[in-house]
């Protein structure tokens, strides 16, 4: 357990450095000099002289060697400091709890729904292996997943935003904006989740300590819940693992597509305006989200599975 | 024969037959089980003996309705006069711990990995007896106390040995209070010791009901007592009570199956020895594995043509100890020496599963090919080899996946042989083997290891077979 | 070497491919309309003999587009697949047999890259040369030849641990023998699973970053770029829309198909 403890936080430690890094590179790779840019940031492009800009040279290190300029942009970086937003001249920690706010907000919304599509839909499919509801749950699954993450979003917001006119379009103002969003995320993490779950439904019931409580004299469905839930749940919640790679992506994606104020959106958007520390902030955070989420999998696998306690 | 007691039997199997169901329409079914007619009373023991594949699981499955869905079963099931197959599924199953129960065969696989082991028992009285926790709990502290499990009470299965794995099993399935017990192999894996600790068990509970064991081992039958059948593929071949066939068969099967067992083998005449040079010598060796010592200053010297046993319970250190003479692992402290200047490819090693010691996805040809070509080798040695050991060639056009135990574990006595060998580890290499085809593998081995002046290391379970064909034996036990 | 065995669905998944392939390269060979040439009076026709797929709303060749948007999105998959497969089978096996500080190292870029997900990953690649198609070629195979890697280790591990690999190094067989009769075996099967899985990966990074903008650059034939452009338009001219959907979906589900079993 120790060990996964320090296993994430190095890779806490190493998503802080390797974005910083990156982003670092990345302000020395934008066109123009990086003093001005600072500086129409800050003051904007109608008071932006020759002073402004070498003051804001000198007061960020900018003459300095580059080296020098890389340690105290990672010395800031450990200081949580992010600078300014080149392009709206805001702070970016601040945008960060926002964006971070609603990342939340749509994450575990969306995940909680994902949950109640796929682990009824999965254990129905497993106690009723290949019957017509198995094959049509693997045929919705097949045909989710073979769509890029925004059109499945892209599909729905045609039909009851654009057509129907029930729900709003884009962006974030009260709970009905988050109907869509959730839903499209949901469906995408349910197409595969549900599948993992009737497999390893599938397995269990197959398996020959299922048998056996049946003949001990247990019923199905004390067997299922004494020894089957709990056994299935172990290679779910492993894969919950696997699945955050598509949670994470899936945000970035969805939250583009609704414009969604979230840490994806602002990524996708910061990239494309090139606004380096907005990129380098809602970069690590998503990182960190990401690295946090999966200490809980690890945790989680830990308390189900007392096995291998022993052995770490 | 017992038809004319007044009392129903527990049991009674009319005409049963198994047939697993055509793939193709045109295709008649195969018969996979040929009818097969008992009747158990209480107090009565049974034992199938067979080797396997004669069909014995198909019959407890049969028996069970837990037979795999290509499978079906013709003929009458009867449990104490009730006919099986006029039951719906539902009452079927509801007999299943409190009128029979079955002992399964893989006692690790069929306990939940993650559940402790007293409530796998105590579970049954809450559900199925309908017991208060309390109660439920206590009885089964009970009943693990009765079976010398206490103080594993809260340890998982994998905490677990085989044996108390098995006993663990046997409390669990017998729980709901089942007076007909089905046991399928439940010997399988275990040590000699575990072995008769359990048929003990058997026995005790058995006489206050029916029991039905099927196994592999004579021994086990032997202990049992009772009545016996013996099937060979999926043939009732004979039948009767155990002293009587065991002692004095008219069929050929019987006797040859009782002649496997090591205890009748006759005494291999062994060439002397004493005189032939030390090939391998091991000083004070010493072997941690995590928390438990497997030995230490250990010695022991190996001649050429010499067959030194090595016998003890499961996990003792056995195959660590022939992997480290063969350098394939490190000691924690001591040597081995290898004496005469040999190369180092002429000290091998037979595994204990055949199939696992060849490459699967090529044919068995290739493989004996890149060896002969590697050490430039006299093809010609091969047919006459291969013959020597009762094989034919054809058996080289096929993966190793598509030739039986036997017949590939004396290919990989083959393929070692023609590396003409001075040391051989051979880890418990008949293990897996049916007993008539182990008993003659072995013989074969034994003998081209005296023909080659090879040392044979032979790893065995059995004590009584190391008793026969070695010169030397030692036993490891835990320190 | 033995011959590959494919299901049912895999066989469907390797005919749909094989059609687009053809499609993408016979429209190479003879349909001679430039993807970038513009005629605005043409804006959304129908399609007709000339133009079976219709123009889009510059009056650009729909059939010209596709056929480059597909050849860009097969291209790119499969030099990212070829790269990502074969630095992943190296580093792998490597790291699978030697264990030593070989291993360590390797396993430590592993958790490095593991810890921030491919998209972000990509995107910021994307964001160091905004539009070059270079960039997304090396963060795309940096994201996958991870699953490569992991794979393969964890097969070369347990072949070397195997009593068949024991005994033929006992024999006396070298390195180069037991990578070729225990090791490659073992991983051709996994290895084509994950290389199906990867090309789907792949186009579809490539859809999402033209989908929002950050991966190639207009005038480019990219089916991503072209769903967001044809958005707007969708009530409009919803066959022209539906296209590079339909083209993805297809890409993604043959090579889903193609992949067989299921992902571990």
């Amino acid at each position: 357990m120790m060990r996964l403890l320090l296993l994430r936080l190095g890779q806490a430690a190493l998503v802080c450095w390797s974005v910083g890094t990156l982003s670092f590179i990345l302000m020395h790779l934008l066109p123009g000099n990086m003093a001005f840019r600072v500086a129409a940031g800050r003051y904007g492009y109608d008071n932006l002289n020759l002073a402004a800009a070498q003051a804001v040279e000198i007061e960020l290190g900018l003459d300095q060697p580059v080296w020098e300029q890389y340690l105290n942009w990672l010395l800031d970086l450990m200081r949580f400091d992010f600078g300014n937003s080149l392009v709206s001249g805001l702070p970016i920690a601040h945008e960060l709890m926002h964006f971070l706010e609603h990342t939340l907000m749509l994450a575990v919304t969306a995940m909680l729904l994902a949950l109640l599509l796929a682990l009824p839909i999965g254990i129905y499919a497993a106690i009723r292996e290949n019957c017509w509801f198995d094959r049509a749950s693997l045929l919705m699954s097949v045909l989710l997943r073979a769509q890029p993450v925004f059109m499945v979003g892209l599909v729905l917001l045609l039909i009851f935003s654009l057509q129907l006119r029930w729900l709003p379009v884009a962006g974030f103002d009260g709970p009905r904006f988050l109907i869509l969003p959730a839903i499209s995320l949901a469906l995408v993490l349910a197409a595969l989740s549900s599948r993992v779950i009737r497999h390893a439904g599938v397995e269990v019931i197959h398996s020959a300590f299922f048998q056996f409580s049946r003949i001990k004299g247990l019923s199905f469905g004390q067997t299922l819940i004494r020894h089957g839930l709990r056994n299935a749940a172990l290679p779910v919640v492993a894969f919950l693992g696997i699945q955050l790679v598509t949670l994470i992506e899936g945000i970035v994606m969805i939250e583009s597509l609704f414009s969604w104020p979230g840490l994806g959106h602002g990524l996708a958007h910061a990239v494309f305006n090139r606004d380096v520390p907005m990129i380098q902030g809602a970069a690590m955070s998503l990182g960190l989200l990401f690295v946090v989420l999966n200490l809980w999998v690890d945790i989680a696998c830990h308390l189900i599975d007392p096995r291998g306690r022993a052995e770490s | 024969m017992t038809g004319s007691q007044p009392i129903i039997p527990l049991l009674q199997v009319e005409n049963l037959c198994v047939f697993s169901r055509p793939q193709a329409k045109n295709q008649a079914p195969e018969l996979l089980l040929e009818p097969l007619s008992f009747s158990l009373y209480p107090g009565e023991r049974l034992t199938i003996l067979g080797e396997t594949g004669a069909g014995k699981s198909l019959l407890m499955q049969a028996i069970m309705g837990t037979l795999p869905k290509p499978l079906y079963h013709q003929g009458r099931i009867r449990i104490a006069g009730q006919d099986l197959d006029a039951l719906p599924q539902t009452e079927r199953e509801q007999l299943w711990g409190r009128r029979i129960a079955l002992l399964p065969q893989e006692p690790w696989h069929a306990l939940d990995p993650l559940m402790p082991s007293q409530e796998q028992v105590s579970e049954v009285y809450q559900c199925v007896k309908g017991r208060k926790p309390d109660s439920a709990d206590h009885q089964a502290t009970q009943d693990l106390l009765a079976v010398g499990l206490q103080g594993a009470e809260h340890k998982r299965p994998d905490q677990l040995s085989g044996g108390m794995a098995q006993r663990l099993a046997f409390c669990a399935a017998t729980a709901a209070g089942a007076s007909l017990i089905l046991a399928d192999e439940p010997t399988k894996g275990l040590d000699t010791s575990c072995r008769e600790a359990l048929v003990q068990l058997l026995c005790k509970k058995s006489t206050q009901g029916t029991l039905l064991t099927i196994t592999h081992d004579v021994a086990v039958a032997r202990q049992l007592g009772g009545r016996i059948l013996v099937m060979k593929s999926g043939r009732l071949l004979d039948d009767g009570r155990i002293k009587q066939v065991l002692d004095d068969s008219a069929c050929q099967y019987t006797r040859q199956l009782i002649e496997a067992e090591p205890a009748r083998w006759p005494p291999y005449p062994l060439p002397n020895i004493q005189q032939a040079t030390p090939i391998l010598e091991a000083q004070e060796l010493s072997k941690q594995r995590g928390n438990k010592r497997l030995f230490e200053h250990l010695s022991l010297q190996i001649r050429r043509g010499e067959i030194l046993g090595l016998t003890g319970d499961s996990g003792c250190g056995k195959s660590t100890l022939g992997d480290i003479l063969l350098g394939l692992l490190p000691a924690d402290s001591g040597r081995v020496y290898r004496r005469g200047g040999f190369a180092p490819q002429r000290y091998l090693k037979l595994y204990q599963d055949p199939p696992a010691s060849f490459a699967p996805q090529v044919k068995l040809a290739q493989l004996f090919d890149d060896l002969i070509r590697l050490h430039r080798l006299d093809a010609k040695r091969l047919p006459a080899l291969l013959e020597r050991l009762n094989l034919s060639t054809h058996l080289l056009q096929r993966h190793s996946h598509q030739v039986s135990g036997g017949e590939l574990q004396r290919l990989a006595l083959a393929r070692v042989l023609l590396m003409e060998p001075v040391f051989l580890f051979a880890d418990e290499p008949v293990s897996r083997l049916d007993p008539i085809t182990a008993r003659d593998v072995l013989q074969l081995l034994v003998e081209v290891a005296t023909e080659y002046q090879c040392a044979v290391l032979l790893v065995s379970h059995d004590p009584a077979l190391v008793h026969k064909i070695c010169h030397t034996q030692r036993c490891l036990s835990l320190p | 070497m033995r011959q590959l065995k494919l299901k049912t669905s895999q066989k469907i998944g390797a005919g749909l491919l094989l059609l687009l392939l053809a499609f993408a390269l016979l429209e190479a060979l003879l349909h001679g309309t430039a993807p970038y040439l513009q005629r605005l009076d043409q804006a959304f026709a129908l399609p007709s003999l000339q133009e079976p797929l219709g123009t889009d709303q510059f009056g650009r060749s729909m059939l010209a587009r596709m056929g480059a948007a597909l050849r860009l999105s097969l291209i790119l998959s499969l030099i990212c697949v070829l790269t990502s497969a074969t630095l992943g089978i190296l580093l792998g096996v490597v790291a699978g047999w030697w264990q030593g500080w070989a291993d360590r190292l390797l396993s430590f870029i592993l958790n490095m890259l593991l810890a921030l997900p491919g998209l972000v990953l990509i995107l910021l690649f994307a964001g160091l040369a905004p539009g070059s198609l270079l960039m997304l070629y090396l963060a795309i195979s940096l994201v996958l030849w991870v699953e490569y890697f992991r794979v393969v280790r964890a097969i070369t591990r347990t072949q070397i641990q195997s009593s068949a690999m024991q005994a033929s190094h006992m024999l006396g067989f070298g390195r180069w023998y037991c990578f070729r009769r225990h090791i490659w075996p073992a991983l051709v099967s996994p290895v084509f699973t994950l290389a199906a899985f990867g090309a789907a990966n792949a186009i579809l990074a490539l859809a999402a970053l033209g989908f929002v903008s950050v991966g190639v650059r207009p005038p480019t034939a990219e089916l991503g770029l072209m769903m967001v452009e044809l958005f707007p338009y969708y009530s409009d001219a919803p066959w022209v829309l539906a296209q590079p959907v339909l083209a993805v979906f297809l890409l993604v589900l043959s090579l889903n198909l193609l992949a067989g079993g299921k992902r571990s």
